[in-house]
């Protein structure tokens, strides 16, 4: 039971984390290397607005989520949309070097020590104990909660909403979609600003319950396996993956070595490309035309 | 080599021929020259710094025949250096292998991990192949990191000083006379693949791999050959880079590595040889004149502990403008610049080759 507690709480993270990364790609039709670092970045707006108003979380949490969504639009306007056109693996390699940037850069403003935001939120991190030797803490909750808010929400967004559909005319179609009167540039940055926002916010979630420092972009990273599993361009399969991907790393942990499941998502990649590389839910690429 | 109107040949044999004019005679024969007493100009610091150039030259070049040349991305090729370096000091370990024996066994071993690595790449394209090759990136590193743990102390393995026909290289300069041959070796090879059944091969598959396939390339073999053939020489090259730096431990084969390796084919130019070798020397020799200049700057100083970062930045920053404003890197420059000078006074000709 309780083992099924800490996989589901994993799981949201890395629902988190993958929404960013389909969203992204449906936008740009680029993986994002770089995703990690944005939620690093808004993970240490998030501290840095904590120590400012001296524990201030509700603020925090909303400037840290801020701070990443503006990086994502900058990130967009400054590096992909000059991309846009390029193949696919100049898009990718960008966004490497751009992650790298972004390492450095916060690695100078903040310097790379370790630090543990969770002390100075005070109570709100503590364990509380629900039944039987099982405690969940007000940040678990919270990272299942918004995990779950943000897989009902999107979805309507994209069925529903006005922005939602131009999202996916775009995604389906840019050219078309820009001659129906749809500012493209507008709706890529405002995924990207979408991506990087949740990406801030499982940043936040992550330096609450572990740690913070530069080295923890290596977690946003592995985000990108649930995504893949399920499909770059399926929001339910982003979220299917992460269960599967948590799943794998929190058994592999249990009951085989903890340094395993460093690499247990990408192992569980590598099957899933292997026996079903356009992922669980994604569509089949492009159709094979010379 | 000429695409310049002008040299005609009368026999085919001129045609296979690799130093076809006088020109490039006197010009390989100069570089050569250079090469050679480059170390009696250069401190032992410096003769350093060109030796991890030049084993840099031999795996960026293997990683631009998969990229630049087949057009396959690989961000695994910092866990094949691991494999490589791991290879050698395993061998180096446990059975005192001498340094030849343990350089073909890396390189034989790398040969069939690139057929693992290769054959779900089979099935894979673009982004997804790129993905699966970090992933195994991953699994490579932890699975070696395991074998440290358990083999050595845990902190690394201590690789012997090697010696070759009854040459002992311990020196730097010793060693670059030791790797200039190997880099050359490396780069012959390359070029005769290059303009071989090979490369035509592996240039169809880099533009259309469909199209290359009904022109009767045999594409899945010809990508496990690619594969094979620069995971081997990554191997190689992660092996010499073990044996001179003395020192083997998983943590040095980081993503950081794999992002240096990818900066170097980039920034030199994605499928050209020249390109990989400017690529490489620029990627390693560039953080060392950066500290230099630093250093030389008072204001700077206080900077301290910061420069490495800085450094690392501003590497991410040149690849940015390099991808965004020269995609074809430092080779392209070099291209545009010789062809001033060649068609001087006039501005460009008629026709691009």
């Amino acid at each position: 039971m309780g083992l099924l507690v800490i996989i589901f709480i994993q799981a949201s993270f890395y629902a988190l984390l993958g929404l960013g990364y389909v969203l992204i790609y449906r936008a740009t039709r680029v993986l994002n290397l770089a995703h990690g670092d944005l939620m690093v970045f808004g993970a240490y707006l998030f501290l840095q607005t904590l120590i400012e108003t001296g524990g201030n979380v509700p603020l925090a949490i909303v400037l840290g989520l801020a701070g990443s969504a503006l990086l994502g639009v900058i990130v967009y306007e400054g590096v992909l949309r000059p991309l846009a056109g390029y193949p696919v693996a100049v898009g990718v390699l960008a966004t490497i070097a751009l992650g790298i940037v972004l390492r450095s850069l916060t690695t100078v403003i903040w310097s790379g020590q370790t630090r543990y935001p969770a002390e100075y939120i005070g109570e709100l991190g503590r364990p509380i104990p629900v039944f039987a030797g099982l405690s969940v803490s007000v940040i678990d909750a919270l990272i299942i909660l918004v995990a779950a808010a943000s897989m009902i929400v999107l979805p309507i967004l994209l069925q529903r909403a006005a922005v939602g559909v131009s999202m996916r005319a775009v995604a389906e179609n840019a050219l078309l979609a820009s001659q129906r009167r749809i500012n493209i540039h507008r709706v890529n940055a405002l995924s990207w600003a979408l991506a990087t926002g949740m990406a801030g916010i499982a940043g936040v979630f992550f330096s609450l319950k572990v740690r913070l420092g530069p080295d923890i972009w290596y977690v946003g990273l592995a985000g990108f396996a649930p995504a893949l599993i399920g499909g770059m361009d399926s929001l339910r399969g982003a979220a299917v993956g992460a269960v599967i991907v948590a799943a794998a790393e929190v058994l592999a942990a249990r009951f085989i070595a903890p340094q395993i499941a460093l690499a247990a998502p990408f192992l569980v990649l590598l099957v899933a490309l292997w026996i079903r590389p356009w992922g669980l839910y994604g569509s089949r690429e492009e159709l094979e035309r010379i | 080599m000429s695409f310049l109107p002008g040299t005609l040949h009368t026999r085919y044999r001129d045609e296979v021929r690799l130093l076809d004019s006088g020109f490039m005679r006197f010009w390989c024969a100069a570089g050569l020259f250079a090469a050679l007493i480059t170390p009696l100009a250069l401190s032992n610091f410096w003769t350093g710094i060109a030796n991890q150039s030049l084993i840099a030259i031999v795996g960026a070049l293997a990683l631009n025949l998969l990229m630049g040349v087949t057009g396959q991305i690989s961000l695994g090729h910092a866990g094949f250096l691991a494999a490589g370096a791991f290879t050698a000091a395993a061998l180096a370990t446990h059975f005192n292998a001498p340094i030849v024996v343990s350089l073909v066994c890396a390189m034989i071993g790398g040969a069939l991990i690139g057929v693992l690595v290769g054959l779900p790449a089979l099935r894979l394209k673009g982004l997804y192949l790129a993905v699966s090759t970090l992933a195994a990136h991953f699994v490579i590193v932890v699975g070696l990191g395991q074998y440290q743990n358990a083999a050595s102390d845990g902190a690394g393995f201590a690789m012997p000083p090697p010696s070759a026909f009854g040459f002992s290289i311990s020196t730097e300069r010793q060693w670059f006379y030791a790797l200039l041959p190997v880099a050359i070796v490396v780069l012959l090879i390359q070029i005769n693949w290059l303009r071989s059944e090979f490369g035509r091969a592996w240039m169809a598959i880099h533009h259309r791999d469909v199209s290359a396939e009904v022109l009767g390339i045999n594409v899945a073999r010809y990508k496990l050959y690619a594969f094979s053939a620069s995971t081997a020489l990554t191997c190689l090259c992660g092996a010499l880079s073990a044996y001179h730096t003395g020192f083997v431990s998983v943590d040095a084969f980081d993503v950081h590595l794999l992002i240096q390796y990818l900066a170097m084919v980039i920034i030199g130019g994605l499928g050209s040889l020249l390109g990989a070798i400017l690529g490489a020397i620029f990627v390693i020799v560039t953080p060392h004149l950066i500290t230099v200049a630093a250093n030389a700057m008072s204001p700077l100083q206080g900077m301290g502990g910061k420069i490495f970062e800085i450094e690392i930045g501003l590497f991410g920053v040149i690849m940015l403008i390099f991808l965004v404003l020269e995609p074809r890197g430092l080779a392209g420059i070099w291209a545009r610049v010789s062809a001033y000078f060649l068609l001087w006074p006039f501005k460009f000709r008629a026709w691009e080759s």
